[in-house]
Order: C-alpha cells, then structure tokens, then sequence
C-alpha cells in the first residue's frame, strides 16, 4: 500500500507548502517525507536527470507535491509522466480526505475559472503557487532528506547571471507595479527609487513592457509572471483582467490612478485618484 | 547541420471568458481562436533556424477541432513546409497527460527531427505540462523557459528565464525547447509565401491513423478529471479612497 505524502523543494523551499503538506499528510493519513537539496537547483542543468533521480524515491508515494517554480514545473511533469501519474499544475488551494484522495484546485483562464480536480491514477501529483499558504510553526523542523543524483551530460550550463534585483518578483512582499500611465523608462526609474526605500520590487503591465519602459522580466499578468505579495501597489495600470490574473492573490492592493473610473479600483482595497508622480512624490516625504 | 524542426502550437480563444459543457470540457464553437502567444516564439524561432539553414525543414503539428485547419492553412504562408493537425472528437476533453500521449503518438509518425520547439504554456489553461511530459514520452532532454536561441555543432545555445536569473544553456540534439512569449514576434506573410501557400493543404490525421486506441484518447486517457468548476469574478475589493497619509501607514505596517 502506497502511504507517503512526498514533498519535492527546490533551492527556494516554500516553507508554507511544508507546512501544509505536514497537515494534509496528518488528515490523508500518509507519512510525510521532504525530499531536497542544492543539487535540485542549481548544480544539474539538466531538469530530465534530476526527474530519473526522482523515480526510485517516488516508489511509496500516494501524493506529490512541489512548489510551481520554473524549473520544478518542467520536473515534475517529466517525473509524472515515468510513473504515469497525473498531475495538476499550478494549484492554489489543496484538501485531502481521510482515504488520501486529493482535491486539487487551481483557477484557470485568466482567473476566470477555479477548477477543482481529482487524480484518477494511483499517485496523484501536484505543483502549487509558491507562497500560497502561511508558514506555521514546526515547519522548519520536519526533517529533510538531499536527493542524490548523476550529473547529466545532456544539458551543459555555461552560465549564470542572476537577477539585478536581489529579490525575485516572485517572492517579494512589497510590488510597486507601474503601467502604461507611467509614461517613460525615467518614470519607472523613479518608480524603482521608490520600491527600492520602502523595500520592495518593481513590477509592470504589458502595455509598460511594450512600451520598452521595462523588461519583460518586470511583467506580472496572464503572460507575465503571477505574484502575490503582501502589499501590491498598483500604478498608472488601468486593471484589464489579464493583469488582474497576475496579482489578485495579494494580501493588499492598492491603486494610483489619474483615471477615477478606471477598473483597477474595483480590485483595490486602497485607491487614490490624482497624478502618479505627485503622489508618489507626497508618499516619498511622508514615509521619510 | 539541422535537418527537420517540429512544433507544437495551439490555438487558444480570443475571448477571455470562456464557457464549459456538462463535462467540465471546453465549449471550443463558436468562439473566435488565435494562435496561442507563446507558440508565437516557437514558430519564428523554427522559420529563423530554418532560416539559417539551407535544407532545414519546419513540420507544424497541432491538435484541435477541424475548423482550426483554415487558421492553421494561412502558416503555410510564412514558411512551414508541412502543417499536421492532430484531430478527432475522441480526443475532446483530454488533460495534459492525454494531450502528450496524443501528440507523441502523431510525432512518432513524423519520424526523426532535431528539435521540438513548443510555447512554454498556453493562455486558455496555463499548465505549461506539455513539454515537460512530451521530453519525457520521447525520451529527450529539454529545456523550459527559452528567452533566445541559437544552432551551434550539434545542438543549440539557449537562454533560460529562472526565477533568481538567467541560465546560458547548451543542449545536445534531438532536444525539445519551449519558448517564452514575446521572445521572437511573427513575421508577416510575404507575396511569395502567400502564392506557395495558395494550393498546399493542412494534412489532417485521426487518432486512429496515429495508432492511438480508444482508452489512450480524451476524457477516458486522462489521468486527472474536473469535479467541480466555480466562476468567480476575480479579486474584486472594496476600494477605500484616501490620501498619502494612509497609504503611508499602510506601507509601514507591511514593512514590520
Ligand atoms: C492574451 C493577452 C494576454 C495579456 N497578458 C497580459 C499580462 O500578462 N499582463 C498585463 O499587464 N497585461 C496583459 N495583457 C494586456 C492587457 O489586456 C492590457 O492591455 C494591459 O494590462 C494594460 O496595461 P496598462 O494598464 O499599463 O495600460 P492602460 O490600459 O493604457 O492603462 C494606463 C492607465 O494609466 C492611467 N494613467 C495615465 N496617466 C496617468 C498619470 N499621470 N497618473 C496616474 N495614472 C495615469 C490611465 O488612467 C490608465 O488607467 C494581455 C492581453 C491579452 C489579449
């Protein structure tokens, strides 16, 4: 009888994940194992070694889960497919019942939809948005195994160049999102002076991105990266729901827009209506 | 010398709401389509490889309804010199584990090429499974994510997006890279591609014809089934309208 809850973490472990999986695993009556290592990351490049390496330690696995970063999204389905398993990409709510079936829900279409799902084969596999749940207490203390596998000589990693900014947009708290409104890469410049003293990670709308004002790496949306930070400053971004799919899921919104009709405002919690960069100016003083 | 690029591509609805059948499956009449915008990259990275090099073929492979053939017709215009549709109504409501086996089976049809080129995910259900599963089915490695790439000796260079930064890669052939959107924008069709295009035919294949049996197709193949679909309309708050002081406060708060 196949009884473990089997947990993949990358190089950023989601701890709240770890967290969950140690309930689920409690409710679904499975036994947790965490399986992790600088190895999953960084060392391999090659995502279809690190998967091989996977399958013996998936022999007892009822359930898998892992966080949905880049590359764990392209493991796990290799993964999947070895022990032809189903998978679910991408989920944002997760429930287990006491004969360990998995209920997995993820939205779909741009947020339009939530979709709960069932495996219908014997091991059911997941990823799930990273951050998506709290971080209790205890987690840091579930004991964790480093998977050990060959290096690959498939795929050959020449170099690395990390991000600028030190935090990922991913994982930020805090997100200052500018959009079309913003009017030029010196605005985003300025934009990025003030994410950076009040410690957070700037973000941007497509149509900023098609603008050239930022990177497409800055994009948050539909066809973007999705984040959901603690506080999500939106500025200068009118709301189409394509943007709305990237950062729903933030604790807090809030909205600066010239436009008072402008949707964004229906999906904020705080709004001010005026010109960005006075407002930006006024909250720079204000918070010095 | 890269001889034959295959690549997936989908085509996803324009509209951003969609509606569903009985069976969670996705009501695709009626709606307007478009190439999905990751597939975007993937085409033009294919038509620039092929591009590059002389005796290089592009091979088109997508699985959907049979109406889709007329909007798939239109890239042979651009260059492709073989444009496959995977398509019978067995394959309905296949999930992504249903959906590779599928496009597997069709691939294996189309014998040997030197790099499976796909979208890193589509729009309508954003799993962003397929490639990973396809590498695996066929036994190849891959690399997700590409932001650029390039032929080199007997494989390829390519960019890696990762969270934390950007991986330079280099990747043996036959390999499979799914690409990012807006890495590579559509080129647009020219006279003579237009007049090459005017008699060729999309070539339509059942699932049958790929060796595909009943229980492998759609709904009955899948490994993952929808009990349960909510609309909701997204995120919507209750806006409190303020001046800087509170924003201010706010953002302290956060900062603790
Ligand atoms: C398939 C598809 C996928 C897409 N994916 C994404 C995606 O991933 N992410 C994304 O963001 N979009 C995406 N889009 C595009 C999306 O539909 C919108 O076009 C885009 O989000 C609009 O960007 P914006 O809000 O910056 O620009 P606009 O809609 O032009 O809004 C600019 C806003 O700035 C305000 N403004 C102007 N001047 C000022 C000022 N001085 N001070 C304050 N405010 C000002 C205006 O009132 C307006 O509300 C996608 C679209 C499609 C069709």
């Amino acid at each position: 009888m196949k009884q473990e809850l089997l947990l993949i973490q990358g190089t950023l472990p989601d701890m709240g994940l770890q967290s969950k999986a140690a309930q689920l695993a409690l409710k679904g009556h499975l036994t947790l194992r965490v399986i992790s290592g600088a190895n999953l990351e960084a060392a391999t490049a090659d995502d279809g070694a690190i998967a091989k390496a996977l399958i013996p330690q998936a022999q007892n696995a009822r359930v898998i889960l892992a966080p949905a970063t880049t590359r764990l999204r392209a493991i796990l389905p290799m993964l999947a497919w070895y022990l032809q398993a189903g998978l679910t990409a991408d989920c944002t709510h997760l429930d287990i019942s006491p004969d360990g079936t998995l209920l997995q829900t993820r939205p779909a279409f741009g947020n339009s939809l939530i979709a709960t799902i069932e495996t219908v084969s014997g091991i059911q596999m997941a990823t799930v948005r990273p951050g998506t749940f709290p971080v209790s207490e205890g987690a840091e203390q579930i004991p964790v195994e480093t998977l050990q596998e060959k290096p690959a000589q498939r795929v050959k990693l020449l170099e690395f160049v990390p991000l600028a900014d030190s935090v990922p947009l991913g994982e930020a708290k805090i997100i200052v999102a500018g959009g079309a409104g913003i009017g030029s890469s010196a605005g985003f410049l300025k934009l990025a002076d003030f994410a950076g003293r009040i410690g957070g990670v700037v973000g941007a709308s497509r149509n900023a991105v098609d603008a050239g004002y930022v990177p497409y790496s800055a994009q948050v949306g539909m066809t973007g990266i999705t984040v959901c930070p603690k506080l999500y400053i939106a500025v200068g971004i009118s709301g189409a729901v394509q943007h709305l799919a990237g950062m729903s899921g933030s604790t807090t919104v809030i909205a600066i827009n010239s436009d008072p009709k402008a949707p964004i405002f229906q999906y904020a919690d705080y709004g001010i209506v005026g010109d960005w960069e006075s407002i930006i100016d006024q909250l720079m003083e204000e918070l010095s | 010398m890269i001889k034959r690029i295959l690549v997936c591509v989908k085509l996803v609805p324009t509209a951003t709401s969609v509606e569903m059948d009985g069976q969670f499956r996705l009501k695709r009449d009626g709606t307007s389509l478009q190439l999905n915008i990751a597939d975007v990259s993937a085409l033009e990275a294919a038509l620039r490889l092929k591009a590059a090099t002389p005796d290089a073929e592009v091979v088109v492979l997508s699985m959907g309804p049979a109406k889709t053939s007329q909007t798939l017709q239109e890239l042979y215009a651009l260059g492709a010199d073989r444009v496959i549709l995977l398509s019978d109504p067995a394959l309905a409501g296949a999930d992504s584990f249903a959906t590779a086996k599928a496009l597997v089976a069709a691939i294996r049809c189309l014998g040997d090429f030197d790099c499976l080129l796909c979208g890193r995910r589509a729009i309508d259900a954003e799993t962003g499974q397929i490639p990973g599963q396809l590498a695996a089915a066929l036994g190849i490695p891959a690399v997700t994510n590409v932001q650029q790439l390039t032929a080199r000796d007997n494989g390829f260079l390519c960019q890696r997006r990762l969270e934390n930064g950007t991986a330079q890669l280099e990747i043996a052939a036959p390999c499979l890279l799914s690409v990012c959107e807006y890495t590579y924008p559509l080129r647009l069709p020219g006279i003579m591609g237009k007049r090459r295009a005017r008699d060729k035919q999309v070539e339509v294949l059942t699932a049958v014809a790929v060796g595909l049996s009943a229980e492998e197709c759609g709904l009955r193949g899948s490994k993952t089934k929808v009990i349960r679909v909510d609309t909701r309309a997204p995120g919507l708050r209750k806006c409190r309208y303020c001046e800087t002081d509170v924003l201010a406060e706010k953002i302290r708060e956060v900062q603790l």
